[in-house]
């Protein structure tokens, strides 16, 4: 049997005495969209940062491309980092530095660029993402939007071959936020990326995923399509597509 | 009780202290570990050596200046009672280059540069500036804090150099105006009675304050919790530390090379 | 319109960071005058003064730096010593003066001086903290509102208390500082302790410099680190800024003030002291 591109089995994650994951098992097919859904504090970031050693687990496996990952101490991840890239919810871009900088950066790092051929590369790819005009802007004279997509821009500098979005849709205004979706379409269509989206942003859910696993619980409770879970019979996962308050699905908290 | 309340918290402090020292000492490691073969970004460190530099020299100027004139004015009055007034350049002269100069421009410059330090280092902590940089597998040690150290140990070294000629130069100043000692005299009273030795002395010292300043600063800088409020934190914590540190080192410094 | 000559740009050079001193210059000034009116305001018959705050003050800047000043000025007195009597050795080969010296020398300068470095550092940068933040986060303008100058309030507790603690510490401080100097004398130097222990040499002018040096100390901390913390903008990124400029400006008024005093005083003797 091929093992799956990447794959979380039986993960088992507590902060504080407090158990969030609680026997997780998920895969991940190379190419593919994926969203991990769910309410807030169910532990969608949590489950990501575990991809890019940001938190190691308690119990489980995490495998990516046939390499054990939840071994690994702070610097072996290094290599996994530069292909897995990670776009954090607050689109941390470096505040003393221009866009064009940021982004120009991982560029001098890794491709052992020189500053000025680094910045002329940097401001191509923020063209790509539409940001042309705001190159020598610094990050806090930007909206969240801008932030956000000169984040993405950054990140893929590295070329890696697996993005995770930690709610990238989060606080931004609709039209934002589908200009956000269409970049990671095109991100997985036109470079091959494989996009780990996590989110509880149900029309860009709908509109982008090609599968959507249902976090509940600290388990993947239901994975499917989005089409699938639209329909489906479920009461807890329809509660949380419609959006409706109050129904079966437990919130810790209120 | 109350010895028992007293005995408590004093445990508790030491606790905390051997916390920090350790987790100095961890950095330190870090820091050397990089050094040795040299892998740090060039233009980190050049941009804040410059920085840095700029940031202290007018401070640290006026300090060494005072400095040096205040050591003449109190050991005025033991020159004059021995008559010697060609004594007067070596009474300030080996203050300042042991001890007073390299302890002040060190403090002065763990409370400009060591506090900024550790208020920036910290603020890009909260605002996980740091964690990008490692998603971006960009190690922070490299990047971001042997430039750092890096700068603060070889700007502090020179300014406590030119300090100490500014302090020697305000002792001349002050000399002439207040106890009418003119410069002939002085500048005879340091050549004949200062050293190298005396010198280099000084030079060591500030080596190993800018060494415990640069690595507290970023120690504290990096481990601030709590957001904001920590930060303002770690700043006070950071410049009680380098203070202490700097007195501990010249205790040690001054015995051991004895 | 032509670019600015050269003697234009040379004057816009030193005279814009002058005006800028002058003005900074000026607002600390306000802020002394104004804590003094809080404190005598705050004393008068009838004056209100927020219950327990002057008790709280002089514990947190008292007991707290307590240990820290003892034991950095034993440190330093001990270095000291044994530098002054290397030297001594060296250029005159008589150590019999080194006690003598030293007591003055702790007593109107050294004990007070370096106590108030210390206390610069670490009351200076907790003060401008405080009232920083307070600032940031409008509590400043919440007292106003509720009809208290926030200079009554929290300054002027705060000034009575660090003048009342810098004279103590100075005393205990300065009292390490030489006990812990005659130990390396005797120690390292083999002097007789009956020697080093003389104050022969110590007048009560010596007791009363270093008195005033410490109140002066004492008084100039708050209101810097005051005056910094009450410029303090923004977010605690500016406490953070607000902070350092109080570590260094009390640090330096301390040096300034020991020079003025000291000269004040070499000039008022005659050279005696």
């Amino acid at each position: 049997m091929t093992r799956p591109y990447l794959a979380f089995v039986d993960v088992h994650k507590a902060f504080a005495g407090k158990p969030v994951l609680r026997g997780m098992d998920l895969t991940v097919a190379k190419g593919e969209i994926l969203y991990i859904i769910g309410t807030s504090g169910v532990g969608k970031s949590v489950t990501i940062k575990h991809l890019v050693g940001f938190l190691a687990v308690d119990r489980g496996e995490i495998w990516f491309d046939g390499q054990r990952l939840d071994q690994l101490d702070e610097r072996a991840f290094y290599p996994i980092r530069r292909r897995i890239g990670m776009v954090f919810q607050n689109a941390t871009l470096f505040d003393a530095m221009t866009l064009a900088e940021n982004v120009a950066l991982p560029l001098r790092k890794h491709q052992r660029m020189r500053q000025k051929d680094a910045l002329i590369d940097a401001r191509r790819r923020l063209a790509q993402v539409y940001l042309a005009d705001y190159a020598d802007r610094y990050p806090a004279e930007l909206s969240d939007g801008m932030r956000k997509r000169a984040a993405i821009a950054r990140t893929l500098t590295l070329a890696p071959e697996v993005v995770l979005f930690d709610e990238p849709t989060t606080g931004l205004d609709p039209v934002n936020a589908r200009r956000i979706d269409r970049l990671i379409r095109e991100l997985s269509r036109d470079l091959g990326v494989t996009a780990i989206v996590v989110s509880h942003d149900v029309p860009s859910i709908m509109a982008v995923a090609d599968r959507v696993a249902f976090l509940y619980q600290g388990r993947v409770h239901t994975v499917g399509t989005p089409a699938e879970l639209a329909a489906t019979a479920d009461p807890i996962v329809a509660q949380f597509i419609a959006g409706r308050s109050s129904g079966p699905m437990e919130t810790p908290g209120f | 009780m109350l010895g028992e309340r007293t005995l408590t918290q004093l445990g508790a402090r030491a606790l905390a202290v051997a916390r920090e020292v350790g987790g100095i000492a961890i950095l330190t490691g870090q820091v050397v570990r990089a050094l040795v073969p040299p892998r740090l970004d060039g233009r980190e460190l050049v941009r804040n050596l410059h920085r840095m530099g700029n940031r202290s020299l007018p401070i640290v100027a006026l300090t060494a200046f005072f400095a040096g004139g205040l050591m003449v004015v109190q050991s005025a009055p033991f020159v004059n009672r021995l008559g010697a007034t060609s004594l007067a350049g070596w009474a300030a002269g080996y203050a300042v280059l042991r001890e007073i100069g390299p302890i002040l421009i060190g403090l002065m410059f763990s409370g400009r540069v060591g506090a900024n330090n550790t208020a920036e280092l910290g603020t890009m902590t909260v605002t996980e500036q740091l964690d990008g940089l490692r998603a971006l597998a960009i190690d922070p040690i490299r990047y971001l804090i042997v430039p750092r150290v890096l700068a603060m140990l070889i700007m502090l070294t020179a300014l406590t150099i030119l300090g100490d000629l500014i302090a020697l130069a305000g002792a001349a100043v002050v000399a002439k105006l207040v106890i009418d000692i003119d410069w002939r005299t002085m500048y005879a009273s340091f050549a004949d009675n200062l050293t190298p030795t005396d010198f280099l002395h000084g030079v060591q010292k500030s080596v190993a304050f800018g060494a415990a300043i640069a690595l507290s600063s970023c120690y504290f800088g990096v481990t601030v919790r709590g957001g904001a409020v920590g930060v303002g934190r770690a700043v006070n914590a950071a410049v009680v530390a380098a203070a202490v540190s700097i007195m501990l080192l010249d205790f040690f410094i001054t015995y051991a090379t004895a | 319109m032509t670019r600015p000559s050269l003697v234009e740009r040379a004057a816009r050079a030193v005279g814009r960071p002058a005006l800028a001193a002058a003005r900074a210059t000026r607002d600390l000034w306000l802020v002394l005058v104004g804590v003094l009116a809080g404190v005598i305001r705050s004393y008068r018959p009838g004056g209100r003064r927020p219950p327990g705050a002057l008790l709280e003050q002089l514990y947190v800047i008292g007991n707290r730096s307590l240990v820290f000043v003892a034991v950095t000025l034993g440190f330093i007195g001990m270095v000291m010593m044994y530098q002054a009597c290397l030297q001594f050795s060296r250029a005159i080969g008589d150590l019999s003066q080194v006690g003598v010296q030293f007591l003055r020398l702790v007593v109107s300068d050294f004990g007070p001086t370096l106590t108030g470095m210390m206390l610069a550092t670490r009351v200076g940068a907790g003060i401008a903290a405080e009232i920083g933040s307070m600032k940031v986060t409008e509590q400043l303008d919440a007292l106003r509102m509720s009809g208290v100058l926030p200079i009554d309030y929290l300054l002027a507790p705060r000034f009575v208390a660090s003048i009342v603690m810098t004279i103590a510490l100075s005393l205990v401080g300065g009292a390490i500082m030489y006990g812990a100097g005659g130990l390396t004398a005797h120690l390292s130097f083999g002097v007789n302790p009956r020697t080093f222990f003389d104050p022969s040499l110590v007048l009560p002018r010596h007791l009363v410099l270093g008195l005033l040096k410490a109140a002066c100390y004492g008084a100039a901390i708050p209101v810097v680190a005051g005056f910094c913390g009450l410029r303090a903008r923004g977010s605690s990124e500016g406490v953070g800024w607000a902070t350092t400029a109080a570590v260094v400006g009390s640090s330096f008024a301390v040096i300034a003030i020991d020079f003025a005093l000291s000269v004040g005083a070499l000039w008022l003797y005659g050279g005696e002291l």
